[in-house]
């Protein structure tokens, strides 16, 4: 999770946006059009977001109608090219509908908690040292528990469904991305140009949106996608317990948890889900990971 | 320093105080109480009271947390209501059984996470660092009781070569080599996360150290590589063991899915199965006992890290 | 030594390790248990059946115990630690035990009629020293009746129950005795007791190691001479996870696994293992909601839904490891009755009936179930659920599911169904029991309507209230069976529950094990079984 030395590694240059803000954004949209891998996994993941967001057209048969007499049919069955699950429902249209429910279970959470915890960690960053210590204590209770017990235990709470897998993962969220954001601000904001600023009393929201923000915005984004592939681990993990979506909705971590029991009559079947989460989840990785690269090169001076 | 030092400490006092209010509220949410789930659905109502007020769980809420921070200082941290033993000591029993998994996985995801780092960022551009960089992100990306599960079909019932559950004896640390091979699997499910974490971590220091020249400057002074190599690490060690203690804690907290898919009594199925039974003497004491491990460690971590770069000392 | 060497060495004790490994205990049984952590050994286990399925009776005798020799029939009783009982003619309710003689604890201490008497202190005497609230707890769950008793002389001892209640012999099997010396021996702790039991049983818990196993050895003094065990050693352990207890079971670390995931059974059967099945009384339904204003008050379409779902397909998911329901009883027993109805697929009446209640396929009837993702006898509650889903949604119904975990079903069940324990639900999916005859009582009585019992449902019909208290008070086995079997066929023919299928009790074991035959109950007979 969020660890000082992580925050150090995205460490801005010093020729930063807030002086030359097009010219550092055009920098990095270069690089990352000469980066081979990011671009491959862009593409890859924007084909399971088509999959998923048009998963009517894309499916072949209805994701909640089986049948038992074809349960666990194998991968390349006619009609069925990936095979049926334990109750006789395909897998490849439950798959791509499933698309939909973890990449929104995976999405959403890091969604929210960028929000608000970016807008926190802006918060304790700029804020004086009252501000800073009462939202930062807050924090690290939360983030005193680990974050799978800390979602276990919150779910166990209010209950399983999509609704509460989305609010527990958030919560847990919140307290990593506000421990991130408060350190890029720390350091932005004892910038020599941002002393600048301040010393030449530019309005505070001004600083923060000329030159708080974008530097720190990239470093968020970067946590933020990273933190993605493992909120759809999570989501699957939780369903794993029992505890995250409700059946007979398709959700990955949920069909892999179905699946499983079957895993001695159809283990390829039965791997699918897994397969699906890896591979979003890999992408997921490597975008962050591209990005970073991008947003890290020192600027031609 | 010592200023620093103090601050942190006066700060983790209030964290765990947090913590424990956050546990018992938390615990305390869950809906139902142990006694609808040890006694039969048969059980009347009156035998249900009467077992209710036996362990004080009709009392209101804050006269109940009080009564049990105060025996939490004393060192009491209650006892089960399914079992009836000790909570305490339960407890250190069934974390030391996933210390016996974290800490070489920790250590295991450490040693291949540098490795696959550094060798990434050494090759950086070419496409051994594409390979190995993936491999290590591979860690992070899979869902790893997933690959539990894989590992338990192909070694245990596939070859027969591996034990598919348990710890093989009576727990606590390895005594036999057939408690070793229990441990086998498990150990390198764990330290999948570690490596991807550690690997990636290490990658992008070394990058950045390398990319401040001094290597070409060490170079200029004679030195061969291995020995630039070794100036790399040293450099990039002490954020990598600043997040192999992080992952350390996290393990601890995080174990739950492998202990499930491997049938090992450590702390992860101990809290779940608290959390199934709604056994809350057991919830409060393990939520808050792990948690504050966690604390303790990033403390810990913390104030080497501070040692090491004042920059951190904030 | 060089580094050959060593690795020599190291591959060597690597391959003789792999060969050790492979267990051979001579005559030990190794059981995996579905239970997630071991139940209390200290003579009356928690976890429900599997609890004493493993450690209570193998270990611990009660006055009556459990017949596990007929297995043709639901397991009936047999003399225990008590070699008669009868009813008193002139108060009927008090009950008369003959206690037997030269039986001795697994301590070398003997039984006696003051053993039984602090036995029960132990459990409904909440002043005696040696009382255990929560084994007490889960006692008294089942035998609420029990008042008050008396020595009559050192052989025989008399029970009082609070009311007549004819079903009582049943009910004795739970109260398991132990040795009142040990206790004392163990510092007058049940947690320490707990550690070294004694017990009269087959076997004697030998070595407990919390949350990880139970070992038992057997009892050459046992005093049924017919049942002292043929194994020596007999080893219980927990394992939750039905994926991980076959893994188990295939790669030899344990002989025997309780419930094998049913996908399973084919290629078990295959590697050579064998399927144990048996009817056993479990009936897994749903409980419909008949409250005033519930979808479920309608007759016709609690009806509708018995003829909508196809059973055989279910059993046949289950792989055959369980068989069609069509009432609590399966027609083959004796309190099955004569019920007009007799449910099965038929997808036209089902919806004639549902169209008569004003529901249809263009104008589905709407309703929630709450179904939990595990539990004790739930079997695969989440497919299972799916595949009735599935069925009933061309016939008009549209179900929709409330997925709780298994404690807060339980919670939900010891509440009115109106309460906000029950989340507004329309029917409860939770498996039942009827291995003694007082649970026709239990479930359908107007007097146990939840929280003083658990006819969830608020099943409510004089006729069969009728029945059930003339049943409770007749002696006479004959005449006490007709009457429950005629308040049974009511049960059916008023479709109280949706009745799915019966559990056939699924274990698999290597081919080593023999002789083992699966009595119709919750609980089992190790002693005759052998491991060659």
């Amino acid at each position: 999770m969020a660890d000082i030395a992580l925050v150090r590694a995205v460490n801005t240059p010093d020729d930063t946006p807030g002086s030359e803000p097009r010219g550092y954004w055009n920098t990095v949209g270069d690089r990352l059009m000469h980066d081979r891998v990011t671009l491959g996994v862009s593409a890859v993941l924007l084909l399971i977001i088509c999959l998923a967001v048009f998963a009517p057209w894309a499916a072949t048969h209805d994701p909640l109608q089986g049948s038992v007499i074809r349960r666990l049919k194998p991968v390349g069955t006619p009609g069925f090219f990936l095979g049926t699950d334990e109750t006789g429902r395909d897998i490849w249209s439950r798959l791509v509908y499933g698309g939909r429910l973890s990449l929104f279970c995976g999405i959403a959470p890091v969604v929210l908690a960028t929000m608000i915890g970016g807008m926190l960690g802006l918060l304790a960053g700029i804020g004086g040292r009252l501000l800073n210590n009462l939202i930062m204590r807050v924090v690290d209770v939360f983030y005193a528990f680990p974050s799978v017990l800390l979602a276990i235990a919150i779910c166990g709470v209010i209950g399983a469904g999509i609704g509460n897998t989305i609010l527990s993962l958030t919560i847990v969220f919140i307290a990593p991305i506000v421990r991130v954001t408060e350190s890029l601000t720390t350091q932005v904001k004892t910038r020599d140009f941002v002393e600048a600023a301040r010393a030449s009393a530019a309005p505070l929201l001004a600083i923060i949106r000329h030159q708080i923000l974008p530097n720190v915005l990239g470093g968020i984004l970067v946590y933020a996608t990273s933190l993605v592939s493992i909120s759809i681990i999570l989501s699957a993990g939780l369903s794993f317990l029992g505890l995250g979506v409700t059946p007979p909705n398709p959700e990955w971590g949920l069909m892999l948890n179905a699946l499983r029991q079957s895993i001695f009559v159809n283990p390829l079947v039965a791997a699918l889900p897994g397969v699906a989460i890896v591979i979003t989840s890999l992408c997921f990785n490597l975008l962050s990971d591209g990005l970073r690269s991008a947003m890290d090169i020192k600027l031609p001076s | 320093m010592a200023r620093f030092v103090a601050f942190r400490l006066c700060h983790t006092v209030l964290i765990l105080f947090g913590v424990s209010v956050v546990a018992f509220g938390l615990i305390h949410l869950i809906p139902g109480n142990p006694l609808d789930i040890l006694l039969p659905p048969e059980a009347p109502k009156a035998v249900v009271d009467q077992l209710r007020a036996e362990f004080g769980f009709d009392k209101p809420l804050h006269v109940q947390y009080l009564a049990w921070v105060g025996r939490v200082l004393t060192g009491n941290l209650g006892t089960s209501v399914f079992t009836g033993l000790q909570v305490t000591h339960e407890l250190l029993s069934a974390l030391g059984n996933t210390l016996v998994l974290a800490v070489p996985a920790a250590l295991l995801g450490f040693t291949l996470g540098t490795t696959f780092g550094t060798v990434a960022a050494f090759n950086h551009g070419r496409p051994l660092d594409k390979v190995f960089s993936v491999i290590a992100i591979l860690g992070l990306s899979m869902p790893h009781y997933w690959l539990g599960i894989a590992l338990v079909i192909v070694f245990a019932v596939l070859w027969n070569a591996l034990p598919a559950a348990g710890m093989g004896g009576t727990g606590g640390l390895p005594t036999s080599w057939e408690e070793i091979q229990h441990m086998i699997l498990p150990v390198v499910t764990l330290s999948m996360i570690p490596m991807g974490v550690i690997g990636r971590m290490v990658r992008s220091t070394v990058l950045e150290i390398l990319s401040h020249e001094f290597p070409t400057g060490l170079r200029a002074k004679g030195l061969r590589s291995r020995q630039i190599v070794f100036h790399v690490l040293k450099n990039a060690a002490p954020p990598a063991l600043a997040v192999m203690g992080l992952q350390l804690g996290y393990l601890l907290g995080g174990s739950i899915l492998v202990e499930t898919v491997f049938n090992w009594p450590g702390s992860g199925q101990f809290m779940n199965l608290a959390i199934f039974r709604r056994d809350i003497p057991v919830l409060q004491g393990t939520v808050l006992v792990l948690a504050s491990l966690f604390v303790v460690i990033n403390l810990l971590v913390d104030l080497v890290q501070a040692l090491i770069d004042p920059r951190m000392r904030r | 030594m060089t580094s050959r060497t060593i690795r020599g060495v190291l591959a060597a004790a690597f391959l003789l390790s792999l060969v050790a490994s492979a267990p051979s205990f001579g005559q030990t049984l190794r059981i995996a248990m579905t239970a997630a952590d071991l139940p209390t050994t200290s003579g009356i286990p928690n976890n429900g059946g599997e609890g004493y399925r493993f450690l209570g009776f193998p270990a611990f005798d009660g006055l009556i115990d459990w017949d596990f020799t007929h297995t043709d029939e639901i397991a009936g009783l047999t003399p225990g630690l008590a070699t008669s009982w009868k009813i008193d003619d002139n108060d009927h309710t008090r009950w008369i035990f003959t206690l037997r003689d030269g039986v001795k604890f697994h301590d070398g201490t003997d039984f006696t009629a003051d053993a039984v008497i602090w036995n029960l202190r132990r459990l409904y005497d909440e002043k005696s020293p040696q009382f255990d609230p929560a084994a007490s707890a889960i006692v008294r769950s089942f035998v609420y009746m029990l008042d008050r008793w008396e020595q009559i002389d050192p052989r025989t001892i008399a029970i009082h129950t609070k009311t007549p209640f004819s079903f009582f012999p049943s009910m004795v099997p739970n109260i398991l005795m132990v040795s009142p010396t040990q206790w004392e021996k163990s510092g007058r702790s049940w947690t320490e007791f707990a550690k070294q039991p004694a017990g009269t049983g087959p076997f004697r818990i030998t070595r407990v190691a919390p949350g990880q196993f139970v070992e038992m050895t057997r009892n050459e003094a046992y005093w049924d001479k017919l049942r002292i065990p043929k194994l020596q050693k007999m080893v219980v352990i927990p394992m939750p996870e039905a994926t991980t207890r076959l893994a188990a079971l295939r790669s030899g670390q344990v002989d025997w696994i309780e419930v094998p995931p049913p996908d399973a059974i084919p290629s078990l059967k295959a590697a050579g293992f064998q399927i144990s099945l048996w009817p056993y009384p479990h009936t897994w339904p749903y409980i419909f909601k008949m409250t005033e204003g519930s979808a479920f008050s309608d007759r016709r379409v609690r009806e509708a839904l018995n003829y909508a779902i196809d059973r055989d397909a279910i059993v046949e998911f289950l792989n055959g490891t369980a068989k069609p329901a069509y009432g609590l009883y399966p027609p083959d027993t004796p309190y099955f009755g004569a019920p007009e109805l007799r449910y099965g697929y038929d997808p036209e009446k089902a919806k004639a009936l549902l169209k008569a209640a004003g529901y249809g396929s263009d104008h589905p009837l709407k309703v929630k179930i709450m179904i939990s993702t595990s539990g004790s006898g739930q079997m695969l509650p989440l497919p299972m659920n799916e595949i009735i889903q599935q069925q009933v949604r061309p016939i008009g119904f549209d179900l929709d599911f409330d997925v709780v975990e298994w404690g807060t079903m339980l919670v939900a069940k010891r509440n009115p169904p109106t309460a906000p324990a029950g989340h507004g639900v329309d029917a409860l999916n939770n498996s039942l029991g009827f291995a003694d005859p007082g649970v026709l009582f239990r479930y359908f009585s107007s007097t146990t309507f939840p929280p003083n019992g658990i006819n969830w449902g608020n099943f409510n019909d004089q006729r069969v209230d009728a029945l059930l208290s003339k049943a409770q008070e007749t002696f006479d086995p004959a005449k006490r069976t007709e009457f429950l079997a005629q308040a049974h066929a009511l049960v059916v023919d008023e479709a109280a529950w949706l009745f799915v299928v019966h559990d056939l009790n699924p274990r698999a074991m290597s081919a080593k094990v023999k002789g083992f035959k699966p009595a119709q109950s919750w609980y089992q007979d190790f002693t005759q079984v052998t491991v060659e």
